[in-house]
């Protein structure tokens, strides 16, 4: 399953990454935040976590990389480049993430900054969109986004062009054991 | 006034150029995005899903509104344009809203509503990158799915620098522009206002798809969000979106998928803690009517993919800038009739060419252009006919008259007439040979010639219905059927009481006198008994065959008189598959099979209409010929019958690039199985001085008995 949603949502231009664990998911969100934005631009990373941080330490987190931020407004969240947060299941026969946002600043991160991180624990690859519809129950869920790879238009000329209003990259970070 | 908004886009540097490239890379994206999908599977499903709604919309927008107010949402269901328009300024008042973001929604601009949310003094921002270049443009959308296609990078530039502010013709800053520019507005916007893909009844849901994610922004962003939601977006279950999900991206843009999809179930939290307000407006104006009619409601399976404009021939040469109003191209034209009443459709569903090249692509099914055919019957019950159209079917409506102005005609052509050719013709009708020669009316019709041909005394016997275009035009593509016919021992009989088989007037929409041609044909074919009734023209095919029976039943002639045409219409056959059938049984072989190469052009009517299109390649080669395969090869000639007089400049367009895929395939020899395409294809040809030989199949097949 996992394969196939690799291969489907590489061809849409996300970037699948999958890594054993959480520790080693971590190592490289941290890896990739360091590579992408300074420790002098405060704020930004916006990061909406509500599980996959559980057990560390945000402080030591925020002494690390203090371009990191977890409050924040939309002005803020439009500013950051990096936008972070765990989503709640993927297509494989799309390679669509599925995203659940009971809370706004949940899809703040995933709908303003140029590059989103999505967490995505592999269990929750899901066959297809049949599937996928009947294990969430839409009827408690205000917002839920199915994205399949980084924003795009090619309203001038046809030409394709990546990352209108929303993320020009789209970076999938598939945790197993959690 | 449609002429000269023709005779512009036609001249336009950008127009066609822009349409046609994207539509030769779609075709072959849109077959690659469906691998490993059954697309017949999900248009079946669409359609069910679609025409269940349309058949039991007072239940679901009572379900929908129910759920989705359960859930926080306000629902307003309105038939009235007006009252969609007043609800909005309310909330807006209400809400003290000084600008709008939006994202794209066709219902509203059904209603004009920037308009007068402009005018009430509130600033509206279209977000959707082509429709915001359109609305700083002051310009109307080219296409439903591809709004600014008609314009070029350095035009979007100009356009931003004028309006906005300096940008360079490059496109990746272009889009980087929009962004920035936007964001201000999606940040500091009061109201966001979207339309909706799907609406689901069962969980009171809105769907809506985007590429550039502007809808989640509109939807994220502004404390107030109303979707303004035509009630033909409403499906049942959950489970009916998924091949609507499906099909939507493949076919509007050959993408595997939207890049979001958003699901909206009542109300939801604002950033800053408190409730966000969520109005749904499901808009009628004039979608239950449809419901109701008989024909039309085949309309409400269209989920707005818009693949039936990129595949017209006509629309792509003239956009919907012209093809259109706010609802653009054949589909477009539909929706107008609801939407603005039959009358606005009078000029441009002429524009219809009746192909068929989108009823094959049409993930809900709908049969476009038997559609445009009801509007056309509709208006000339309504409107009444132009006099000099009456006059001419008052003529065709006479087969003793039509005949004898036909007859009459091959002398008045004389002083025009160049070997089989009219090259010229004086004034008014100057534009009909301007671009294609026509052909020249035989000095001795078929139906006298035939008289001479001694017919086998065999058993089996055969009507030939030949048609206007072979009796009085092209002769000899009668005397070729019935070469072959005779040589498989078969008796060809020709009622001479037959005439004209309807079409002109049928695709008109004078159903009158479509239905007093086929009872006349009727009495006429009948009459003998035959085994078979062949055609060498597939449009008389279909007609007698199939659509004749439509007009018959319009005009509500006694059952009998049905129940013979139908039993007729059993034995009607076209020509090329009747031949094909003898050629495989070995009843008719060849003797002089020649090599050559030759090149196939499917009629319209034969591939789409009656699914004949393997045969006569297949007995071409049987007779020893080499295929090479034009590009396109089922694509219009530009031909369409009467549509080549109504629309001279169109028409010759469609022609110049079917003579262009001919040419490239470098053979000397064109077969095709209809005269009107051959009257089209050999007219261009010999006017342009063209090498290569246009024939009948018939016609090359005879020649090598």
């Amino acid at each position: 399953m996992f394969e196939l949603f690799k291969e489907k949502a590489s061809a849409l231009m996300a970037e699948v990454y999958s890594f054993k664990n959480r520790k080693e998911a971590l190592e490289f969100i941290k890896g990739f935040i360091k590579e992408n934005t300074s420790s002098e631009d405060k704020k930004s990373v916006v990061w909406y976590d509500t599980w996959f941080l559980d057990g560390e330490r945000k402080e030591d987190l925020l002494a690390d990389l203090p371009q990191i931020t977890f409050e924040f407004t939309p002005e803020i969240a439009s500013q950051a480049k990096i936008g972070i947060n765990e989503v709640d299941g993927a297509i494989a026969e799309s390679g669509s993430l599925i995203e659940v946002s009971n809370h706004i600043q949940k899809r703040l991160v995933s709908s303003l900054p140029e590059i989103h991180i999505a967490i995505l624990p592999k269990s929750r690859i899901f066959p297809d969109l049949k599937t996928a519809l009947r294990s969430f129950n839409l009827t408690n869920t205000p917002y839920v986004t199915l994205i399949s790879g980084p924003s795009r238009t090619a309203d001038i000329e046809r030409v394709l062009t990546i990352g209108v209003h929303g993320p020009e990259r789209v970076i999938i970070v598939c945790v197993e054991n959690l | 006034m449609l002429k000269e908004e023709i005779k512009k886009a036609l001249e336009h540097p950008v127009i066609s150029k822009a349409l046609t490239n994207f539509y030769e890379a779609y075709v072959v994206a849109r077959e690659k995005a469906y691998t490993g999908l059954d697309f017949e599977e999900i248009r079946n499903e669409i359609v069910r899903v679609k025409s269940y709604a349309a058949e039991h919309f007072d239940e679901l927008i009572k379900k929908f509104t129910e759920q989705a107010t359960k859930r926080g949402a306000k629902v307003f269901y309105t038939k009235d344009p007006k009252e969609v328009i007043n609800y909005v300024l309310e909330v807006a008042k209400a809400h003290n809203v000084k600008t709008i973001v939006k994202s794209k929604s066709m219902a509203t601009e059904e209603i004009h509503l920037n308009k007068h949310l402009q005018e009430a003094g509130i600033a509206v921002y279209e977000t959707d990158l082509g429709e915001w270049i359109i609305q700083l443009a002051g310009q109307r959308p080219s296409h439903m799915v591809l709004p600014a296609i008609h314009l070029t990078r350095y035009e979007v530039s100009d356009i931003f620098t004028k309006k906005v502010d300096a940008v360079e013709p490059d496109i990746k800053k272009m889009v980087k522009f929009a962004r920035k520019n936007l964001r201000d507005k999606f940040l500091k916007a009061d109201l966001g206002i979207t339309g909706a893909n799907i609406a689901v009844a069962e969980t009171g849901s809105i769907v809506i798809f985007t590429n550039e994610g502007n809808a989640r922004l509109v939807l994220t962003l502004p404390k107030v969000h109303i979707a303004v939601v035509g009630i033909e977006k409403l499906v049942d279950k959950l489970e009916d979106i998924d091949p609507i999900v499906k099909a939507l991206p493949r076919n509007a843009t050959a993408q595997p998928i939207t890049t979001y999809v958003s699901f909206i179930t009542g109300k939801r939290e604002h950033w800053d803690g408190t409730k966000k307000e969520v109005h749904i407006i499901l808009f009628d104006n004039g979608r239950s009517e449809m419901a109701k009619d008989p024909v039309f409601k085949e309309a409400l399976q269209c989920i707005r993919c818009a693949s039936c404009l990129n595949v017209c021939p006509v629309f792509r040469l003239i956009s919907g800038l012209v093809f259109g109003r706010v609802y653009t191209g054949g589909i477009g034209t539909i929706l107008t009739v609801w939407t603005e009443g039959l009358k606005a459709t009078k000029d441009i569903q002429n524009l219809c060419i009746q192909c068929g090249n989108c009823v094959k692509i049409c993930p809900g099914k709908i049969n476009i252009p038997d559609l445009i055919l009801e509007i056309r019957r509709r208006l000339a019950e309504e409107e009444g006919l132009p006099l000099k159209v009456k006059a001419i079917y008052s003529v065709v409506n006479n087969r003793k008259l039509f005949h004898t102005a036909l007859r009459m005609a091959s002398k008045l052509q004389k002083p025009f007439k160049q070997g089989p050719f009219i090259r010229h013709l004086p004034l008014a009708f100057a534009e009909l040979t301007q671009e294609r020669s026509l052909p020249a009316i035989a000095d001795k019709p078929f139906r006298d010639q035939v008289k001479k041909i001694k017919q086998p005394e065999g058993k089996e016997k055969v009507a030939f219905f030949a048609g206007c275009l072979i009796d009085f035009a092209y002769p000899e593509i009668g005397e070729a059927l019935v070469k072959l016919l005779n040589r498989a021992g078969i008796r060809v009989i020709f009622p001479q009481e037959q005439t004209c088989c309807g079409a002109p007037a049928l695709y008109n929409g004078v159903m009158d006198v479509a239905a007093n041609n086929m009872l006349q044909n009727l009495k006429a074919l009948e009459q003998e008994n035959p085994d078979f009734i062949l055609s060498a023209c597939p449009t008389c095919t279909l007609v007698l065959k199939k659509k004749g029976l439509l007009a018959l039943r319009n005009q509500k002639v006694s059952p009998e008189l049905i129940a013979k045409a139908e039993k007729m219409a059993e034995k009607v056959i076209d020509a090329s598959y009747f031949i094909h059938k003898l050629i495989k049984e070995g009843r008719i072989t060849f003797s002089k099979p020649l090599e050559e190469e030759f090149t196939y052009h499917d009629p319209c009517h034969l591939k789409r209409s009656l699914n004949i299109w393997q045969e006569p390649r297949e007995s071409l080669q049987k007779a020893g010929l080499k295929l090479k395969e034009m590009f396109e090869s089922d694509i219009c000639c530009g031909m369409g019958g009467s549509y080549s007089l109504k629309f001279p400049e169109i028409s010759v367009k469609i022609l110049e690039r079917k003579l262009k895929n001919i040419q490239d395939t470098g053979a000397n020899l064109v077969c095709t199985d209809c005269p009107g395409c051959i009257m089209q294809i050999r007219g261009g040809a010999d006017k342009k001085g063209l090498a290569f030989k246009v024939k009948h199949s018939l016609e090359v097949l005879a020649e090598r008995l």
